[in-house]
């Protein structure tokens, strides 16, 4: 029962990435590898807020999603300004840089080491203690999250962000700021992930800097793609099938050794074989 | 005196990651394929020489080996991903992500092969110290290293402007509609372009792990200051991409005397905010 709990917070939680991601990959169009940065950075606010007695639980959480939004303003915006392929160096920068930091900024984040023992969340002066309060907090936050993302979706700013990736010249042209409508849909996604971080990490009451390194990035880019870019369904489906993965590779007999290298391998060959076949993903649209 | 010894290992890694940023900036201005896989590449090479030195093979057949085997699998990464992706036209952002997945595929096959440890080579006339001038002390493969990179620049720059097939390429870079309907074939061209830069990169693939030992994930931030050096010398430009990379690599190095070498990541990123905000075409960038 414990275990279908926590896959169910986890998914959730990873639901909340996949919308971002998919906001910034599938409608923006923005490649990126750094979400696992922004994730990591509000899960770290949260903590920090908690750990210290400084406020309670939905305060720290606003704080980080607010600083998630900031950080992912002023990471797009440089690199939007100029054309080419600057905001993939820009997002692998970012990534390495956020490791680094979390790695190395033993004050801050305890280092390699994590933050152990961070308090459960409380909801109105109300810490919730058990798992099953958390996941209903996380499945919440998840619905909250796909009720946002779709709104926004039917809202012109979505029938914008629609056309922009159908023309932009089109769009430009016709008045509209192509680089404002991508800067929002950017920072809503730094919103969310910055919210997921919070979650994930009262959650999990621990957390380290792998959580939050290139190869988690990367697991969000193939949740996306597998599960589908642009759609709220594909959102879903992704982060719930790609997380049953590691529990189906214990049932092949694999060594341990391996097993986090086996995981990773998987999720490249799906990034490959869904780009070559099936661009869209299961339930997506053309990316 | 420190700063002296700094210094030298700046022009070491610098010329290393010159023809890092030599090799991708090929690919990049003749294919416009952002090829993040590049860093498998260059990671693989350095475990075919391992595992051949390993098992006995003399350096030269072990290095020479390794080459082929990445120049094989640039063209294989060509032909069987990117030529395949674009006859489906397929956006930048699939291929990006297609070329990522790639990375990912042969980074894991590493370390699960090799484990994720480090890995170090056992040649010990690698190891002989020279004392240059002063207290600098450089190492034989750091030696090494410096010629191969420079023999190799030079090697680039006589091949893309004195032979046929480098003006071919340059003419695909140029105007790749234009060398179709002269014939060019730029699809072959491409599959060139992708052997030699595979070839290209395994030279420092297999030079910079003899003095710093082998890890899987090792190849992605070479790989991005080899990105950032080809865009502050301008896209296109090999002589730019080239000495920006040692001066990136000196500017690392020199970094050392005030800040931790855990953050050289940073000052790299730094170095490229800079050029994005004050210089976006780069320094040495042609004129179009």
């Amino acid at each position: 029962m414990d275990f279908w709990l926590s896959y169910l917070t986890l998914a959730s939680i990873y639901v909340l990435l996949g919308l971002s991601t998919n906001l910034l990959v599938g409608i923006a169009g923005i490649f990126s590898v750094s979400q696992a940065a922004v994730f990591g950075v509000g899960a770290y606010i949260v903590a920090f807020f908690l750990m210290n007695d400084v406020m309670s639980f939905l305060p720290a959480l606003a704080i980080a999603a607010v600083c998630c939004v900031a950080l992912n303003i002023v990471l797009t915006l440089p690199a939007l300004r100029v054309a080419g392929d600057y905001f993939v160096v820009t997002s692998f920068g970012i990534q390495l840089l956020a490791t680094a930091v979390f790695t190395n900024w033993t004050g801050g984040t305890g280092g390699a080491n994590g933050l152990p023992g961070i308090p459960p969340a409380d909801l109105f002066g109300k810490a919730l203690e058990d798992t099953s309060s958390e996941t209903i907090l996380c499945v919440g936050g998840m619905v909250l999250g796909c009720l946002v993302f779709w709104l926004v979706m039917r809202a012109p700013f979505g029938r914008l962000l629609r056309a922009i990736r159908e023309d932009e010249l089109a769009v430009a042209a016709s008045g509209k700021s192509v680089l404002r409508a991508k800067v929002s849909a950017a920072a809503l996604a730094g919103a969310f992930a910055g919210s997921a971080g919070g979650l994930y990490a009262t959650f999990l009451s621990f957390i380290d800097p792998s959580s939050f390194d290139l190869d988690s990035s990367i697991l969000l880019l193939t949740m996306v793609v597998v599960g589908g870019a642009r759609t709220l369904a594909g959102s879903i489906i992704g982060p719930f099938l790609l997380l049953a993965l590691p529990q189906i590779l214990t049932l092949v007999e694999i060594p341990t050794t391996i097993a986090a290298a086996a995981r990773q391998l998987i999720y490249g060959v799906l990034l490959i074989v869904f780009m070559l076949f099936r661009p869209q993903g299961l339930a997506g649209e053309k990316l | 005196m420190l700063a002296l010894q700094l210094l030298c290992n700046g022009i070491v890694t610098g010329c290393a990651l010159g023809i890092v940023a030599i090799s991708f900036s090929f690919v990049y201005s003749t294919t416009k394929i952002f090829h993040v896989a590049h860093a498998g590449v260059y990671t693989l090479g350095g475990y075919v020489a391992w595992s051949l030195l390993a098992h006995g093979f003399p350096a030269p057949v072990a290095f020479l080996v390794a080459v082929a085997a990445c120049t094989a699998l640039g063209a294989l990464i060509q032909t069987g991903l990117y030529a395949r992706l674009e006859r489906r036209r397929a956006t930048h952002l699939v291929v990006l992500i297609a070329s990522l997945g790639v990375l990912a595929v042969i980074q894991n096959i590493v370390a699960a092969v090799y484990t994720a440890n480090i890995l170090q080579f056992d040649l010990p006339w690698g190891a002989k110290v020279f004392t240059v001038v002063g207290n600098v002390r450089l190492t034989v493969t750091q030696l090494l290293t410096v010629v191969c990179s420079l023999a190799a620049y030079a090697a680039v720059m006589w091949f893309s402007h004195g032979t046929i097939l480098g003006k071919q390429i340059r003419a695909v870079a140029s105007n790749p509609f234009l060398a179709e309907i002269t014939r060019l074939r730029p699809r072959r061209v491409h599959v060139y372009v992708m052997a030699i830069a595979s070839a290209l990169v395994c030279v420092p693939g297999v030079l910079v792990p003899l003095d710093f030992g082998l890890q899987p994930y090792n190849g992605i931030t070479p790989l991005l200051t080899a990105t950032i050096a080809m865009i502050a010398g301008g896209v296109g430009s090999i002589t730019g991409a080239f000495v920006l990379a040692i001066v990136i690599a000196e500017l690392q190095n020199m970094s050392l005397l005030f800040i931790p070498g855990e953050w050289s990541i940073g000052i790299t990123f730094f170095i490229f905010v800079i050029f994005m905000l004050f210089r976006p075409t780069g320094l040495f960038a042609a004129a179009r």
